[in-house]
C-alpha cells in the first residue's frame, strides 16, 4: 500500500507517527512545496525575538524520516490530485501514485483588499522565509506597523519591541486579539501593549498603503492619519489551502470538509490541520480551528485511519496561550457569554490579573486567563470538563488546585502512572485527550 | 517501566517528597519548585500525593510544537530538553492535571522526570505512601481498591451525576 502525506507540519507530522505505530509495512511518502526538514510555525516569533536560534525552530532533521522509514519529496509543489486515477501530480512534472492520501496542506496569510498590500515593504509573518526576510528590517530604532492584531500579527509586534523597533499596530476591530480575548481581557493587554511604548489604534481601518523608492511605506488610514514606516508586517489572519480538492468544497466556504474520521468526500482521501473545516468539541456546524493543537489531534486521528483503525474525532475544543508583553495570555472553548451563561470573573486571584469562566447549566463551556503562567495551567485543568462537558463541582476547590475528580484519576489518577497504558485506548483517549 | 504510584491512606502530609523533589530541582526547599503535590483534605482527613503520570499518551508531548517534550526510552519518563523549549506553554495547556509546571527565571517549562530512574519524591517518603514500581505488576492489581477507596475518603459519589 503506498500512503502519501501531502504537508510537512503538525498535522502531516503527527499523522505520520500515528500511521507508523499501527503499520510499519506501508510505503509512505511526504510531499511539501517548502524545503528541508519541518520547522514550526509557531517558532517564528520566538527566533525574531531571538529567544531561539535559526536550529531552534526545526523540528525533525531528515533522518527522522527515515527512522520512520518515510520518503520524502521536498521543495516540489503538489499541483492537482486526480482522485480517480489515484495520482498526484506534482509541479515538476512528474506523477506520484497512491492509495492513501492525507492532504495536511495547512494554511496562508489572508490579505484584506487594500491598496498597495502587495508592495515590496509589505511582509507576512508566515513561512520561514518571511522571518527570515524580516530579521534583517528588525534595526533598532526602525519604525514597524503590524497591520492586523491576532496571535501571529502581536507576537510579530512583541518581538519588534524586544529588538527596539518602534511600533505601530493598527486593527479594524475595536478590540485587539478580537478571536482570543473578550473586550475586558483586550483591555488589560492592550493597556500593557502601551506601557510598552506601542501604539495601537484600534478601529481604524488601513486605506492604503505605497511603497516609496526606498522600501519605505507610506500608510493612509481612517483617522489616523497617514504615516511613514520602514516595513509592514501584515498579519490579518489566514485562508486554508483547499485548492487541491475543489470537488469537495460546499459552494462560498473554504476549508474542505470532513467527517469525524477525518475522511473527506473522496473514498481513501483524509485532510488534517488547518486546511480542514471539521468537526468541534461543542457539537456545533463544522468550522475551520486553524491551531496547533487542532492539528496535531487530527492528524493523529487522521494517521491511525490511513492504516485502517477506524477512529472518530471528538472534535476539536479552540486553545490558545502565549506569553507577551510580560502576560501569559491563555483562552479556551466559548469565552464570550452568551444569553442563560453564568460567569465566573475575577481580578484578585494570586498572579492571575484577569480570569473569567463561562458556564452553561452548571458545566464549563470557555475561559480566559491573563498574567501569571500558572492561570495556562488552570486553563489545562479545566479542559477535559470543557471537552466531556462535565460539570465543576466544587469552582472554589478547583481554583485553588485542592479538587480531586476521581472520573481523571479513575482514568488515569492515583494509580495513574500505572493506569497510563489503559488510557492509551484509542478511542477513549481520543475523546478524552483534549 | 517503573512508575510512582500512590497509596492515599499510608500518606500523613509529612510534604517530604515536595521538599526532595524541590531540592532536586533548585537545591533549596522552596516547595512551590517541587513537581510533585501533596494535597491536604482537612474535613476528609486525606491527603493525595499528585505528581507526573508520564502519561502513555502523553498531551503535552504531542502538542508541543518545538519538539521539546520527548519519553526517555531508558526510563520511560517524559521529559523537557530545556534546550529546545521556546517558552509557549502550550504543554500547560494540554496537561489535564497540571503538572507542567513554568520556571519563569528560565522561562522554560519544567515537569517530573522520573530522577533519572531514581525518584527523589520515592527515596524520601517516610511513610511507604509513594513507591516506584513496574507498571505492569502495579496496574491492575490495586487500581480498583485504590478508586474504590479514593471515593469513599473523599465522598466523590454522590457528586457522580
Amino acid at each position: 500500500m503506498q500512503v502519501t502525506i501531502v504537508g510537512n507540519s503538525a498535522a502531516a507530522l503527527s499523522a505520520l507517527d500515528s500511521f507508523r505505530e499501527r503499520d510499519q509495512e506501508a510505503s509512505v511518502t511526504l510531499v511539501s512545496a517548502e524545503p528541508g526538514p519541518a520547522y514550526s510555525r509557531v517558532l517564528l516569533p520566538y527566533y525574531l525575538r531571538r529567544r531561539l536560534s535559526y536550529e531552534g525552530v526545526f523540528i525533525r532533521r531528515m533522518d527522522d524520516y527515515a527512522r520512520l522509514r518515510a520518503a520524502t519529496e521536498f521543495g516540489v509543489r503538489v499541483e492537482r490530485v486526480d482522485p480517480a486515477r489515484r495520482e498526484l501530480q506534482l509541479a515538476d512534472g512528474r506523477r506520484l501514485g497512491f492509495d492513501r492520501l492525507l492532504l495536511a496542506t495547512g494554511s496562508a496569510p489572508a490579505r484584506p483588499p487594500i491598496p498597495g498590500l502587495e508592495g515590496p515593504g509589505i511582509h507576512s509573518l508566515w513561512t520561514l522565509d518571511d522571518a527570515m526576510r524580516l530579521d534583517p528590517l528588525f534595526r533598532e530604532g526602525a519604525h514597524v506597523m503590524v497591520l492586523g492584531s491576532g496571535f501571529v500579527a502581536l507576537q510579530g509586534a512583541w518581538a519588534a519591541v524586544q529588538r527596539g523597533l518602534r511600533v505601530i499596530v493598527v486593527e479594524l476591530l475595536d478590540q485587539i486579539l478580537p478571536r482570543v480575548l473578550d473586550a475586558a481581557a483586550a483591555r488589560i493587554l492592550h493597556e500593557q501593549l502601551l506601557a510598552y511604548g506601542v501604539n495601537v489604534r484600534t478601529g481604524t481601518r488601513t486605506d492604503g498603503l505605497e511603497t516609496d523608492r526606498c522600501g519605505r511605506v507610506r500608510v493612509s488610514t481612517g483617522g489616523a492619519g497617514p504615516f511613514t514606516v520602514d516595513a509592514v508586517i501584515a498579519a490579518t489572519g489566514a485562508r486554508p489551502n483547499d485548492a487541491l480538492l475543489p470537488e469537495c468544497l460546499e459552494p462560498g466556504r473554504t476549508g474542505i470538509p470532513v467527517a469525524d474520521t477525518m475522511e473527506t468526500g473522496v473514498d481513501g482521501v483524509y485532510a488534517a490541520g488547518d486546511v480542514v473545516r471539521g468537526p468541534t468539541a461543542s457539537g456545533g456546524p463544522r468550522e475551520i480551528h486553524a491551531l496547533w493543537p487542532t492539528a496535531v489531534e487530527q492528524g493523529r486521528v487522521a494517521g491511525a485511519n490511513l492504516a485502517g483503525a477506524g477512529l472518530s474525532y471528538a472534535g476539536s475544543l479552540s486553545m490558545n496561550v502565549t506569553e507577551m508583553f510580560g502576560l501569559t495570555v491563555a483562552s479556551l472553548g466559548r469565552f464570550v457569554e452568551s444569553d442563560g451563561d453564568d460567569v465566573f470573573e475575577s481580578r484578585d486571584l494570586p498572579g492571575i490579573r484577569y480570569l473569567k469562566l463561562v458556564f452553561r447549566a452548571g458545566v464549563p463551556v470557555g475561559a480566559i486567563s491573563l498574567g501569571e503562567p500558572e492561570g495556562a495551567a488552570l486553563l489545562g485543568r479545566l479542559r477535559p470538563f470543557v471537552r466531556q462537558k462535565r460539570p465543576l463541582g466544587d469552582l472554589p476547590a478547583f481554583l485553588e488546585g485542592r479538587d480531586l475528580d476521581w472520573r481523571l484519576l479513575g482514568l488515569g489518577g492515583i494509580r495513574t502512572t500505572a493506569l497510563a497504558p489503559e488510557a492509551s485506548k484509542e478511542k477513549a483517549a481520543c475523546a478524552s485527550s483534549s | 517501566m517503573r512508575i510512582v504510584v500512590v497509596d492515599p491512606d499510608s500518606c500523613v502530609a509529612c510534604r517530604n517528597c515536595e521538599y526532595a523533589c524541590a531540592y532536586r530541582q533548585n537545591g533549596d526547599f522552596a516547595r512551590s519548585a517541587s513537581h510533585i503535590r501533596v494535597n491536604f483534605y482537612p474535613e476528609e482527613r486525606a491527603c493525595v500525593p499528585l505528581t507526573c503520570m508520564h502519561c502513555a499518551k502523553a498531551g503535552c508531548l504531542e502538542v508541543c510544537p518545538a519538539a521539546a517534550i520527548s519519553r526517555d526510552p531508558e526510563t520511560g519518563a517524559v521529559e523537557v530538553d530545556e534546550t529546545r523549549c521556546a517558552g509557549c506553554k502550550m504543554c500547560l495547556l494540554a496537561c489535564p492535571y497540571g503538572n507542567v509546571h513554568f520556571d519563569k527565571v528560565a522561562s522554560v517549562s519544567r515537569k517530573c522526570d522520573l530522577c533519572g530512574g531514581d525518584p527523589m519524591c520515592v527515596r524520601s517518603c517516610t511513610a511507604g505512601a509513594l513507591q516506584f514500581v513496574e507498571a505492569d505488576e502495579a496496574v491492575d492489581r490495586r487500581r480498583e481498591a485504590v478508586d474504590a477507596r479514593l471515593r469513599r475518603i473523599l465522598h466523590l459519589d454522590k457528586a457522580e451525576k
